[in-house]
């Protein structure tokens, strides 16, 4: 217990004063409007919401695929807005993992190929990333279908292949974008034990989903609405 | 280069997911490359043909070929003997010896207008009365036998060396060397044979040497000692009697740079004893310098017109290339998400396009290697494949890809991962 203790005080992202903003200069349209955040290793944490109340934005932004307009956020004490494209990539590669709703697999790459990717751009050697998938794919429990294509998958096996690809480079964060989203509820409670599991052995994770049901299983609950946090469940206002 | 290779292999998926589109766009390079290199190949074999011939003229030589003069044909049909003194003189050889000290041998020919008979088969040929040394400076090497020696010269032997083409002719197939032909009134032995004339094309006839094929020949003092000077044709109706004291001379310089020099010196001698052009002059060097400059032409020429044609391919494999991003946009969002680099994506993109336009490059050089055979079988043309045009001919194929990838590529790389993963 201590040891989860000692865990949870390293701030794995600090988010600070975090603004987002699209459209053009003439007519711009607000996403984030100022948002703080600390996440801490081995957390488990869902984002709810209403649709446009920039959840999916703040995931981008924490999965470094998309940028703050103002504001400051470190990852691992890294500042994300002094990264360069190579070294961004690189955050993403080795320190974060993706499940997205609609699994995002390359279409015509097998499952096998698909959970390699990351390793692949982290140079590790061929013969490894095939060990390290094949402990992955049994993991999630699709040792049986390594070389099927995703379209030959039902929904949560793809899923599942999306959440062994995250796992792939051993990723500080895990991020998702409503993974039940396109899955029935039976799946969906699959899907969802797994990140239990997940979050059991020590994984730090960050879940987005408009599903109350959901949002529950997670020890640590943020409501977003209108671009800004309204609550949090885990962490009293002030507490930074 | 492990990374590269994996991209490769990735790149041939790729293209074999749609295997008609990519042999589609390939067709512009698969085209561009076998003409590129049809075209290389037979400029070089024209090239290499040229080449040999006039350096089996010898390139230190300077070449005099007696000639009839052409207003002197016409007076001759006024009478119907009429006896025509013109062409190459000792004089003119003794000058050109004793005048230019470049010239280190001066070579003389007396040609026999003499018909050659095999049993009562008639053949064709040129009889020459050349000296031992006209061998060696001609380049002429026999496949069988010897050439002339100045024994022969010494002895007035009736001895002569042949052509394998004449042995043909002559339907002739038992040993060579036992062989008798009759020249005029007397039998002379084969004692050499020369292989044929190594080019068969058209040049050989742009060239005017073509007659050299089937030539005869004897030992000079003979034909001067045996038949004399004066040649007398009949033709129909008319009688037509010649004196040429030499045929053709052949002078042969010290060094290369000094064939030009001398070629002057020889034209400024036969100016000035000769009233009428009844010589001409060839200098192989010569020859060998003005067709360098035309393939310089066709050297300026050929890159143009492959230009052109693989210009066409790349825009062709640059419109697929941009094509396809748009449509694998997604696929690009995203392995930006799990961590490719824009360099990466560059990358796998440009090896793609290269890959491509590499395997049209391969068969447009198996085409083109074809196209060079099927031309060989059915024209005269001495095409030659040189390693070296297939290598260029690849090796342009696969800028071609570099050149037009890269911007597909670039694109590629530039779009903004968050807009990719989301595109639909």
């Amino acid at each position: 217990m201590s040891a989860t203790d000692e865990l949870a005080r390293a701030p794995i992202a600090e988010l600070r004063d975090i603004g987002k903003t699209y459209g053009t200069a003439q007519n711009p349209l607000p996403v984030l409007t100022g948002v703080d955040l600390d996440i801490s290793a081995g957390e488990y944490l869902a984002i709810v919401g209403p649709s446009g109340s920039g959840k999916s934005t703040l995931l981008n932004i924490l999965g470094c695929l998309d940028v703050p307009s103002r504001g400051s956020y470190r990852i691992e004490g890294d500042d994300v807005a002094r990264l360069d494209d190579v070294r961004l990539s690189r955050v993403r590669n080795t320190r974060i993992g993706f499940v997205f709703q609609s699994f995002h697999l390359v279409s015509h790459l097998t499952v096998l190929e698909n959970v390699e990717l990351p390793m692949f751009y982290a140079h590790r050697p061929r013969a490894e990333r095939r060990r390290r998938c094949h402990e992955l794919l049994e993991r999630v429990g699709l040792s049986a279908r390594l070389a099927h294509l995703p379209a030959e998958l039902s929904g949560g096996e793809r899923q599942r292949a999306a959440i062994a690809r995250a796992l792939a480079n051993d990723p500080a964060l895990i991020l998702a974008d409503e993974p039940t989203g396109n899955l029935d509820t039976a799946t969906s409670g699959e899907i969802m034990r797994m990140f239990g599991e997940l979050h059991a052995a020590g994984a730090t994770l960050v879940v987005i989903t408009h599903d109350p049901g959901i949002a529950a299983q997670a020890p640590r609950r943020v409501s977003m609405r209108d671009g800004r946090i309204e609550s949090d469940s885990g962490r009293p206002a002030g507490a930074a | 280069m492990s990374f590269v290779l994996e991209l490769i292999r990735e790149a041939l998926r790729n293209l074999r997911r749609h295997t008609l589109r990519s042999f589609l766009t390939a067709l512009g390079i698969i085209f561009g490359v076998a003409s590129v290199l049809s075209m290389i190949s037979t400029g070089e074999g024209a090239r290499r043909a040229i080449m040999s011939q006039i350096q089996q003229l010898g390139i230190r030589n300077i070449i005099l070929n007696a000639r009839k003069p052409p207003d002197e044909g016409k007076a001759q049909t006024s009478g119907t003997s009429f006896r025509l003194t013109y062409g190459l003189t000792f004089h003119d050889r003794d000058q050109i010896a004793e005048t230019l000290p470049m010239i280190v041998e001066v070579l003389p020919v007396h040609d026999l207008d003499q018909w050659i008979w095999f049993g009562s088969r008639r053949i064709e040929a040129k009889v020459r009365g050349v000296t031992p040394d006209y061998f060696e400076h001609l380049h002429l090497e026999p496949w069988l036998g010897r050439t002339l020696t100045s024994h022969d010269d010494a002895e007035r032997a009736r001895v002569c060396v042949v052509r394998n083409q004449l042995l043909r002719q002559a339907r002739y197939a038992g040993d060579p060397l036992k062989l008798d032909l009759k020249i005029g009134t007397q039998f002379f032995r084969v004692v050499g044979v020369l292989p044929d004339a190594e080019f068969q094309s058209p040049n050989r006839l742009a060239l005017g040497i073509d007659e050299r094929a089937l030539e005869v020949y004897v030992p000079y003092e003979t034909v001067i000692d045996r038949f004399g000077l004066q040649t007398t044709v009949r033709r129909a109706g008319s009688r037509e009697s010649s004196e040429v004291e030499l045929h053709q001379i052949v002078c042969v310089v010290d060094t290369e740079e000094h064939v030009l020099p001398a070629a002057r010196g020889v034209q400024a001698i036969l100016e000035r004893f000769h009233e009428k052009r009844d010589y001409e002059i060839t200098v192989p060097l010569e020859l060998l310098e003005s067709r360098r400059k035309t393939q310089r032409v066709f050297d300026i020429v050929l890159p143009i017109v492959a230009g052109v044609s693989l210009l066409v391919g790349g825009i062709g494999i640059l419109n697929i290339m941009l094509a396809s991003i748009t449509e694998r946009t997604r696929e690009i969002g995203i392995r930006r998400a799990l961590g490719a680099t824009g360099m990466d994506i560059t990358w796998q993109f440009l090896v793609e396009t290269v890959t491509l336009s590499g395997i049209g490059g391969l068969l447009g050089v198996a085409l083109g290697v074809l196209g060079v055979h099927v031309l060989r079988a059915f024209t005269q043309w001495d095409a030659v494949v040189t390693p070296g045009a297939i290598a260029l001919s690849f090796g342009v194929s696969c800028l071609t890809g570099i050149v037009f990838g890269l911007y597909p590529a670039r694109q590629a790389a530039a779009m903004e991962p968050i807009r990719a993963l989301r595109h639909e």
